[in-house]
């Protein structure tokens, strides 16, 4: 046994001796690498806040070490907040900038999710492959990689996410009528309601984009939040009358990108978990890419961008939801309305307003549009693994309006935490963008 | 070589076979003829998911219905034909289904109960099913006992073939005119996904509801509208015991319902209807309440109930298994929806007239047994007390954590996206939870679990079980109905190791089995005491027997029989060994006061509370919000209250101290009444949680003064509210004075002149800090200059500890007081007073570090010195400690994020789990998630395997070696303690006080106690009723003597007098403080 192993290292020395290619590292190597950190957060479960950051943090850590490469972009250094210059390989060694890049993502992916083994054994397979490729290309490469990981890591550890993991949990008010209350069935805790002390990448502060108050709580008939409820409560009767196939109820599912949707049957329970409104985008933005054949470091500014300006809008939004406190629809409507009463999609554990969907969507819309353009349309077929039909999009604007009013017709959100929501969406991603030079004049022409 | 492999083989198959129990035998179905197998067999639209009760099993009935002497066998099957065996003696039966036919034609049967519906001596046979979902369809069968060994199904001629979803069924006479009734308890299939109003229940629905049924000769007649018996859509129902539970003669019905819905507690008006009176009586109930049963188990001639939950006992299972509710979602299912407390362990109500159950499953070492589905109390080993069987299983896990979070989503996507059905691959996936059924040993309340021992360890999946002496020897032997196995027989060995008794009724009338006929039995001045109803456990009926066992006594020196009629009669010096047959002779009227407890009551509470209206308001403040991992809260430990002459006017007012947006309050004393009086001066900040309060005159001026010491989880860091305050009173009323600065909890300020110059110092002893539980807060001794306090230096006071209560008494008789000290993770402490400086001494005889609540001193012993009385957490909680074993409580900063956190520990098997599973730790310490990335991965795995060592090594460790209240014995300076009986565990005991309450010139010990303040993991700690303490030995409790402090949470007890007339003040947290009087 021990002989056979000496014998395979041997063969693959050799052959390592033999072959010393160049590395080539692709966007598609780059959007497997992302979808992997898409399907490790499915699989341990979290929350669309958190996801934003996961996504982040290894993007950043991969463009920045792209950009030093690369002319046409821009460090992020001293245009993220606390983000110093990625350290410089040393000048002898031959560094494969993409492939650094990768290994970078990996690794900094590596510390945000929890289980480890899930990335490690995707990381190995393409260690392996690297390394027979070109041993000392790879090794030069990743030492650097993991050394910017390593700088990237200890930034994003001072973003206050471990001091939030230990603030206390949200206390729900149960003695006024309009605060949020946990929803069935599994009446979950309000989940990050210190979501705004997370150090933002670009806006000033979480309140920056403070949208105005939803309509003062009234369960009068004919108040203004009276008439809301009761919106969502026809829209829901509505379309389930219409049955599972109208275009109301397709819509609701799927823009559902809910991480965490228990299901009791007596004692048996269970989880359906789909990706994160964050990660649906993170599909989108994968989508462009391929469309327009970008190049790796094309497809990483891509990420980045969309990724910084989605983190940046969970910020925003949880700050909202944990100031206005707001009742989810399902809450009144059985108290009111109807004790039987089920949305079409289940309530997520937290407030109401404002609709994170919408500002993450209007957000990340925002930030395509600049990117690859408007009018672009395209074949949203993010959710196919998750049981869920293709939809095509005139535009990145028409589908965040459309996941927007989903939220509606799902009978979670309020009208008004749509439509206030996907604009402070928008308004954030616009100041993202201007606020955000990462390509130089000459290419942001071309786009 | 492989012959010799398969040799051995088929030796140790045949060795692990023939395992069977010291106490049962399980003769094999080919010696038996039992044949039976409740195969279940899932398909595509008919498993777990689809119907939610599909692994809940078939019924067991037991009887002679041949009247050969012999009890027969009836079984019911959910998808197989049921059957009927004859019993032909020596252990064999015969399948006589055919001929009898009984087999059944209902698609889903469940409950089988026998009953003599008919009035004409022959037993028969109910038969429920479920009807109308998933295709089912039937009705519930009555087969007629034609008396030729075959039967007539008669269901619809009674009125009673319902095509509902019948779980089981009771034949009780409920209303006493000589027929047996029937209640149906039926099952819900509503959606537990969103919990709905409690308010539910009072809506009928034909399926769900269930329902009684009152015999009217020819047909029964439902009777629920008008008799008061919920019907709604949420009724779980489960789990059914009928009995007399409050002894006035009319049968009560306790009804189990699974899941949200409260068990139903029916007492009976004895006019046809029933008062549903649950929150009255119990303080909680199961949760997932499966079957239950009920006996007097303690020997008071009271019927005591167990219900039946699924709390796992293997640490494995339990960590892997979903658990409680978390404090916010209980309190909404409560204050929002309407519903009980209600946990998810089993339950023991022992029942105490005129009071709340005492909930004492914990203490009693019977809370978990698994997913357990029948209870069984009987003498199985004749001894004279009353043993349990527990049976239990489920094929599948469904509340696998693992299954849920990770594996299910996967498996089960796509498949519940398209066609709303889970495949038989995704249920493959979840754990079997096919456990081992239990056998306790009863002493009294106390169970030893002997499952190990009595019975064959099984891997079968048991329902339904009744109980019936199959083989004529006279002990107790079991039947359960087992899922995809043959059913089991368990055939008790006691033989002739002991003695027994059979009792069969021949009742005159239609009820000719006596069914609800009391025997109350003495002998060697113990009691024991039954009723005859055969329906008991879940989906059974037990052959319709009275059974007693007497040890090695030969004869029972009465018996003591009250007939259904209300008429008893007596039979004396009976010989054991024998089934007497008794009826009727001779009767007189039975007085049912004559149960009622002897001594009467001492105490009164006074009607119009002496004019003090003061009720403590705690706010919603939730610690665990905070600290996730606290032991219990440390906000809920006021109010303060303090008795002194305020005005000057020669009578003791009162102070109550104020608590979150709530403002202390003033009593002073007139001539006939407490008067509510405004002090604005001393009420300005209403947002202070006082603790402890000191009505004194420190500055020598004639007037008294306030000292207060404040707390309050609300408030943190160097909070003003945190700050003790002094007022001293002036000719114009109250102002303000300085105190030394500091920030902790106050627990405790006791005054004491320590320097002999007059006045009065003080020792404050603080509890705890806010947000850093496990640190040791200093206390304080201040002295005294004038009214002015200056902080003593002194090092031990520093580091005192989690400091609850302190005393100042004289315990070496030398003219000077000693300072005491107990606390929460500490021995007491003691301190010698050398003019004026405190220097700590030994006096204990052995270290008892405890959860110390109280302490108060008197000479309990009579032996002219002081002994202690302490005051500690009990032992009726899921904390465990011993002096070997003693609880361990880790503190540090084990997430490195600056913040400080607690672990407990608990020892189980000579290793030490976490209480908390991994959702809980892992609110607090994220990296666990890291490293645990699966449930499995940490369940079973102890503290040090889950915390590095390094970490637990720099953490600083509390450790309790004692749980249980008792008394430190004074033995010429040295103390030893000893711990209180179980009645006096069973809740934390938080105050004292002492007084010669029956003027024999001795005091009395009277204690309070009871605490709320903790995760539904434990639960609620509220069956402590009060104690009057006269001795080691010499204990009444509260409710005996008409002070009953069940469910609330006493913090003080003060002596008050008004015109000379003593009276007890009592104050609760969150609670209406009350005033007793004496009776003499």
């Amino acid at each position: 046994m021990r002989n056979f192993s000496v014998l395979v290292l041997i063969l693959w020395m050799v052959s390592c001796n033999v072959k010393q290619e160049p590395i080539e590292v692709s966007a598609e190597e780059l959007h497997s690498a992302v979808d992997r950190v898409t399907n490790i957060m499915v699989h341990d479960i979290f929350s669309p806040p958190v996801a934003s950051r996961i996504y982040a943090y290894p993007n950043i850590a991969a463009y920045e070490i792209m950009a030093l490469n690369n002319e046409g972009y821009n460090s992020l250094s001293g245009q993220v907040r606390d983000l110093s210059p990625i350290p410089k390989p040393e000048a002898e060694k031959a560094i494969n900038y993409s492939l650094a890049a990768l290994i970078a993502h990996m690794d900094v992916s590596r510390r945000l999710i929890f289980t480890e083994e899930m990335i490690e054994v995707f990381r190995d397979s393409l260690y392996g492959v690297w390394e027979g490729q070109n041993s000392k290309e790879f090794n030069e490469s990743k030492e650097y990689g993991l050394r910017v990981a390593e700088h990237i890591a200890s930034w994003m550890d001072k973003d206050n996410y471990k001091q939030t993991r230990t603030m206390p949990k949200f206390t729900v008010d149960t003695d006024n009528p309009g605060r949020w209350q946990p929803t069935p069935p599994a009446y979950m805790d309000g989940i990050e309601p210190h979501w705004n002390k997370i150090r933002p990448f670009v806006i000033d502060s979480a309140d920056q984009f403070k949208p105005v108050p939803p309509p003062p709580f009234s369960m009068e008939e004919g108040s203004d939040f009276y008439k809301e409820v009761k919106e969502v409560y026809d829209i829901s009767n509505e379309i389930t009358e219409k049955g599972d196939t109208s275009e109301e109820i397709e819509i609701a599912q799927f823009w559902d990108c809910n991480p965490y949707v228990s299901v009791t049957r007596g004692h048996l329970m269970f989880a359906t978990k789909k990706i994160t409104p964050g990660a649906h985008w993170i599909g989108i933005t994968k989508i462009a890419c391929r469309k327009t054949n970008s190049s790796f470091d094309d497809a990483l500014y891509a990420y980045t961008k969309a990724s910084i300006a989605m983190a940046d809008a969970f910020i925003s939004c949880w700050d909202e939801k944990y100031r206005s406190n707001l009742i989810r629809p399902e809450t009144l409507i059985n108290e009111h309305f109807n004790d039987n009463w089920k949305p079409i999609l289940q309530t997520p554990p937290f407030p109401e307003y404002t609709s994170g969907h919408s500002v993450v969507s209007g957000a990340a819309a925002t930030t395509l549009t600049n990117i690859f353009g408007d009018n672009f349309a395209f074949d949203d077929d993010t959710e196919l693994r998750y049981g869920l039909p293709v939809r095509s999009f005139n535009s990145f604007n028409e589908a965040a309006d459309e996941a927007a009013i989903s939220r509606m017709y799902g009978g979670i959100h309020y009208r008004t935490a749509v439509e206030v929501g996907v604009k402070q969406g928008r308004d954030l991603g616009k100041f993202v963008l201007e606020n955000l030079n990462m390509t130089k004049e000459t290419i942001v022409a071309t786009k | 070589m492989n012959k010799f492999i398969a040799l051995f083989c088929l030796v140790m198959v045949l060795i692990s076979c023939s395992g069977d129990g010291e106490l049962f035998h399980n003769p094999d179905a080919s010696e038996t003829g039992i044949d039976f197998k409740n195969v279940l067999t899932p398909r595509e639209d008919l498993n777990i998911l689809d119907y939610l009760y599909f692994y809940n099993g078939g019924g067991t009935a037991i009887g002679d219905i041949n009247g050969d002497g012999l009890p027969d066998i009836y079984l019911a099957g959910n998808q197989v034909k049921n059957k009927l065996y004859l019993n032909k003696g020596n252990l064999e039966f015969e399948d006589i289904t055919e001929q009898a036919g009984v087999a059944g034609n209902s698609s889903w049967n469940t409950g089988a109960i026998m009953g003599d519906v008919n009035g004409d001596g022959l037993l028969d046979i109910y038969v429920c099913a479920v009807v109308g979902i998933k295709g089912f369809s039937g009705y519930n069968e009555l087969f007629i006992n034609n008396g030729d060994n075959t039967f007539t199904e008669s269901a619809a001629r009674y009125g009673l073939d319902f095509d509902s979803y019948s779980s089981s069924a009771a034949f009780l006479d409920y209303d006493l005119d000589g027929d047996l009734d029937l209640y149906l308890l039926n099952h819900a299939v509503h959606t537990e996904e969103s919990y709905g109003r409690a308010n539910l229940r009072y809506k009928r629905n034909y399926e769900t509801g269930d329902k009684l049924l009152r015999n009217d000769g020819e047909s029964f007649t439902d009777v629920s509208e008008e008799a008061g018996i919920f019907g709604g859509i949420i009724g779980y129902g489960l789990g059914v015991a009928v009995s007399d539970f409050n002894q006035d003669g009319y049968p009560d019905i306790y009804v189990g319902n699974d899941f949200h819905e409260d068990d139903y507690y029916y007492l009976n008006n004895g006019d046809g209807t029933f008062t549903e009176s649950l929150k009255k009586f119990f303080g909680h109930t199961t949760r997932f309440s499966m079957g239950n049963d009920v006996a007097d188990v303690n020997h008071d001639g009271w019927p005591d109930l167990i219900s039946l939950d699924m709390l796992p006992e293997e640490e494995e299972i339990l960590k892997t298994s979903e658990g409680d509710d978390n404090v916010q979602t209980q309190r909404m299912r409560i204050d929002r929806f309407g519903y009980h407390y209600q946990f998810s362990r089993n339950m023991l109500q022992l029942n105490r007239p005129g009071s709340f159950y005492a909930e004492t499953a914990l203490q009693s070492g019977i809370a978990a047994s698994d997913w357990s589905w029948s209870a069984l109390f009987a003498d199985y080993d004749q001894d004279g007390e009353q043993d349990l069987f527990i049976s239990n299983g489920i094929p599948k896990r469904p509340n696998d954590l693992d299954y849920i979070r990770f594996v299910s989503s996967e498996e089960i996507r796509s498949k519940i996206n398209n066609t709303r059905l889970v495949d038989q691959d995704a249920l493959e996936m979840m754990p079997s939870g096919a456990v081992h059924n239990y056998y306790f040993r009863g002493k009294g309340a106390s169970f030893e679990n002997l499952s190990e021992t009595m019975l064959r360890k099984d891997t079968l999946v048991s329902g339904a079980t009744a109980y019936a002496d199959l083989d004529l020897d006279g002990d107790l032997d079991l039947v359960t109905n087992n899922l995809n196995r043959e059913a089991s027989l368990y055939i008790n060995q006691t033989n002739n190791k002991a003695n027994y008794l059979k009792i069969k009724f021949n009742y005159p009338g239609p009820n000719k089995f006596g069914i609800g006929t009391k025997v109350f039995s003495y002998h060697k001045g113990l009691l024991q005491y039954k009723e005859l109803y055969p329906v008991r456990g879940f989906q059974a009926s037990s052959e319709p027997i009275i059974h007693f066992g007497y040890g090695q006594t030969d004869v029972v020196d009465s018996l003591k029989i009250v007939w259904p009629d209300g008429t008893f009669q007596v039979v004396k010096n009976a010989k054991v060994n024998q089934t007497l047959k008794l009826s009727p002779e001779n009767t007189l009227k039975f007085d049912y006061a004559s149960l009622l407890p002897q001594q009467g009551n001492r105490f009164k509470q006074v009607t119009d509370n002496l004019g003090i209206d003061y009720e403590h308001v705690e706010d919603n403040y939730v610690d665990f919000n905070r600290q996730k991992l606290i032991p219990y809260q440390i906000s809920d430990r006021g109010p303060a209250v303090a008795s002194g002459d305020l005005n000057g006017d020669g009578k003791d007012d009162l102070y109550f101290g104020g608590s979150k947006y709530h403002s202390a309050q003033i009593y002073l004393q007139t001539d006939t009444a407490f008067v509510s009086s405004s002090y604005p001066e001393l009420v300005r900040d209403s947002v202070i949680e006082e603790i402890s309060a000191v009505i004194e005159d420190f500055n020598s001026d004639g007037k008294k003064d306030l000292f207060l010491g404040t707390g309050g989880g609300d408030f943190f860091g160097q909070s003003t509210r945190l700050l003790d305050r002094l007022f001293i009173q002036g000719e114009s009323g109250f102002n303000q004075a300085q105190v030394p600065e500091y920030f902790e909890h106050a627990a405790v300020i006791k005054p004491h002149d320590i320097d002999g110059d007059g006045d009065l110092d003080l020792f404050v002893g603080n509890y705890t800090r806010t947000n850093d539980f496990g640190a040791i807060p200093p206390s304080y001794l201040l002295r005294n200059e004038g009214g002015v306090f200056q902080i003593v230096d002194n090092l031990s006071l520093q580091k005192l500890g989690l400091v609850t209560d302190a005393y100042w008494a004289d315990l070496d008789n030398d003219q000077k007081e000693e300072l005491i000290v107990v606390g929460e993770w500490m021995a007491p402490r003691f301190f010698k007073n050398d003019k004026g400086s405190l220097t700590e001494v030994e006096l204990l005889e052995q270290e008892i570090s405890g959860l110390w609540q109280a302490v108060i001193p008197n000479d309990i012993d009579g032996d002219g010195d002081l002994d202690l009385i302490l005051g500690n957490w009990g032992n009726n909680n899921k904390f465990r400690a011993s002096q070997s074993n003693p609880l361990k409580m880790y503190y540090g900063d084990f997430d490195s994020n600056g913040s400080t956190e607690t672990i407990i520990a608990i020892p189980k098997d000579g290793k030490y789990y976490p209480l908390e599973s991994l959702e809980g730790l892992s609110q607090q310490i994220v990296s666990l998630r890291k490293k645990f990335t699966t449930f499995r991965s940490m369940a079973g795995k102890s503290v040090e395997e889950i915390l590095d060592k390094k970490t637990l090594k720099e953490a600083s460790l509390f450790q309790v070696s004692e749980l249980r209240s008792g008394i430190l014995m004074n033995n010429e300076g040295k103390f030893s303690f000893t711990p209180f009986g179980q009645e006096l565990q069973v809740a934390p005991i938080t105050s004292f006080v002492s007084y010669d309450f029956d003027q024999d010139g001795k005091e009395e010990v009277l204690a309070g106690g009871n605490y709320f303040g903790v995760k539904p993991y434990h639960g609620r700690f509220g069956s402590f009723s009060g104690a009057m303490i006269a001795g080691e030995n010499d204990v009444i409790l509260g409710h005996e003597m008409g002070m009953d402090f069940s469910q609330k949470a006493v913090r003080h007890l003060h002596i008050i007098h008004m015109n000379d007339q003593p009276y007890i003040l009592v104050t609760f947290n969150n609670g209406k403080a009350e005033v007793y009087q004496w009776l003499n």
